[in-house]
């Protein structure tokens, strides 16, 4: 197990590993050919990030939510509405009218959810995902329904006064985009490994233990959950600056058990492993999807096999290695 | 008048008859994970191919009666098959690994189905006689189907009361979900009781997929919808009570059926927002009786 005052940069081996691979990621776009190649790292990093904030709720609290592209989505289409109708220049408070957003709502469906258990919990992400589904999907006035939501306007990136660049450039947004999941992934590590994150672990362990303690544990796993969607709304803003569409398939059943199994394949309860998972899955799906229609029926035989063969997913590979 | 009346009528007996589609589904929900601790995410995909299988049968000549016995039977078989290989490695782990096992399950048994009979929306043909409407009262009229449809969950359901109330082995199998320890300690072969719990939840998803395959049409994702509803409907009625989801199934299926009449769109957020305001206040079921797992 890792200590949970465990720094992100704690020996030299690591730090030089890290920097390595965001060189790598911050050359990426010059490097490649095709802008084709920077859009796909470009959805790798916004579902990294994504897969991530499922795994601060799936690997450290031990809730497992079925539906969480419901907040990506939600995210997208506030962040998106926002910019098409009331501000289309202003980057940074879309951003935050997404998290906002998800934040409302997130507040008292998880109430509600922590309150019913565990296992409850897990039916009702199914159930509430299904709801915003719904909503989306047939509210045609306000989110273009079937069609999805279109022609949202790209702001210019800017910090305080200074245009950086236009999000409608596949190298700006990209490297906007990776700024953000890198400056996510420091916060959330920092929180996971402070005593609240050990908290959280140790309600994921022993439930009952932890409350004899003295730890108030529907508090916890509303705060977990609501850190959780909240890193899903960013990611669900990402999604719609680089891409200026969104349509309510994001938001199905099909494309939250796709994160489910990003975070499967890297390994939860590493917070690094569904990044890793998220990058394989979506390259996978790029290959896969152009040979066979029948996508739906191997990512249900791939989580399966996942699930009895390696349920620790390619972290628990290299942990293999390291003993 | 007569046109209130009418669809009065039609409202309360429409709601009968999903409710109990609802409550066939969660009841084998419930069973298998009294008996077992899984939750089969699978199972509305189970419901699915029983009412495929229906299709297949009803229209390569087999009798609509005869297809309600053997299309449950064929997925109970489907079930035991992947109870064996599936699910029995898994049990034991944590919760959640068995949750995402079964989702996995759903995803590929609905590849399968979309894989051997496509996507397109299919429907069962009924035998002359039940496809015609009866005159309840005057100026009301029913479709005969849905009442012989509502004759058949009712019987399923004294048959299923009477399995587990009055039987050896119904007994057992109460006693299990209570306490597995002590069962086990009796002599009595858990694995077979669990095994045998799963395959029942198989036969009743069979059969309430080849009843609901005539009301409610036959399409790929008709599984995964009642999932969900099973779902809204055993977390209202608190997890692992039958009463309680008995009461839930028919509250779900009224609240359904008379939303989807006023307001077709938005109907199923009706349904969603009353579970969340139904569990915020009691968020052990209606019944206050449901496991806090």
């Amino acid at each position: 197990m890792s200590s949970n005052s465990e720094s992100l940069l704690k020996s030299p081996i690591r730090i030089i590993i890290g920097l390595v691979i965001l060189g790598i990621l911050f050359c990426l776009p010059f490097v490649l050919p095709n802008q084709f190649y920077v859009r796909l790292v470009n959805e790798m990093l916004i579902y990294g990030l994504l897969a991530m904030s499922l795994d601060v709720l799936l690997g450290y609290t031990g809730l497992l939510s079925f539906m969480h592209t419901s907040y990506l989505g939600l995210a997208a289409y506030a962040t998106g509405l926002f910019l098409k109708h009331m501000a289309p220049n202003s980057l940074w408070l879309a951003i935050l009218v997404g998290i906002v957003v998800v934040a409302i709502i997130a507040i008292p469906v998880g109430w509600v959810q922590v309150r019913t258990g565990g296992l409850a919990f897990a039916l009702l992400t199914l159930a509430f995902g299904m709801m915003y589904f719904t909503v989306v999907w047939k509210w045609y006035d306000l989110t273009g329904g079937d069609d999805g939501l279109m022609g949202v306007p790209h702001p210019d990136i800017t910090i305080g006064g200074w245009i950086l660049g236009n999000s409608g450039n596949p190298i700006v947004i990209y490297l906007f985009s990776l700024v953000i999941v890198i400056i996510c992934f420091a916060v959330t590590w920092r929180i996971i490994h402070s005593p609240f994150g050990a908290v959280l672990q140790a309600i994921r362990e022993n439930e009952e233990r932890a409350s004899f303690v003295g730890i108030n544990v529907h508090r916890y796993k509303l705060l977990g959950w609501m850190l959780a969607c909240i890193l899903a709304a960013v990611a669900g803003s990402l999604f719609i600056l680089y891409r200026g569409y969104i349509g309510p398939t994001t938001m199905d059943a099909f494309a939250g058990a796709a994160v489910l199994m990003m975070v499967l394949l890297g390994g939860m309860g590493t917070l690094w492993g569904p990044l890793l998972g998220a990058a394989l899955f979506i390259y996978i799906q790029d290959y896969i999807s152009t040979l066979t229609e029948h996508w739906e029926l191997f990512v249900g035989l791939i989580v399966m096999l996942l699930v009895i063969f390696l349920p620790k997913g390619v972290a628990g590979v290299s942990s293999l290695f390291k003993k | 008048m007569h046109t209130a009346i009418s669809s009065g009528v039609d409202i309360v007996l429409n709601s009968l008859v999903l409710g109990g589609v609802f409550l066939i589904i969660a009841i084998g929900l419930n069973i298998i994970y009294g008996l077992s601790r899984v939750m089969n995410m699978a199972h509305g995909s189970l419901y699915a191919l029983g009412a495929y299988l229906g299709y297949t049968l009803v229209h390569s000549g087999v009798n609509f009666f005869l297809t309600l016995f053997i299309a449950p039977i064929i997925v109970a078989a489907a079930g035991l098959i992947l109870e064996r290989i599936i699910i029995a490695p898994i049990r034991g782990r944590p919760i959640v690994y068995t949750l995402i096992l079964t989702y996995g399950l759903m995803f590929f048994l609905d590849g399968i189905i979309k894989y051997l009979w496509g996507t397109e929306t299919r429907f069962i043909k009924l035998p002359e006689f039940l496809n015609q409407t009866v005159t309840l009262t005057t100026g009301v009229n029913y479709p005969l189907f849905r009442l012989a449809a509502l004759l058949v969950i009712v019987a399923v359901m004294i048959g299923l009361m009477l399995f587990i109330g009055k039987t050896k082995f119904g007994i057992t199998m109460r006693a299990a979900s209570n306490i597995p320890e002590m069962v086990s300690a009796l002599g009595i072969n858990m694995k077979f009781v669990q095994i045998a719990a799963f395959v029942l939840g198989c036969i009743l998803a069979g059969i309430a997929g080849v009843v609901a395959g005539p009301l409610f049409t036959v399409y790929p994702v008709m599984g995964h919808e009642m999932l969900i509803s099973s779902f809204v409907v055993i977390v209202v009625g608190g997890l692992g009570s039958l009463r309680g989801a008995a009461v839930a199934a028919f509250l779900i299926g009224t609240v359904q059926t008379l939303a989807e009449f006023f307001i077709t769109d938005f109907a199923m957020v009706i349904v969603y927002m009353l579970m969340a305001v139904i569990l915020a206040f009691m968020p052990r079921g209606i019944l206050g009786e449901g496991k806090f797992e």
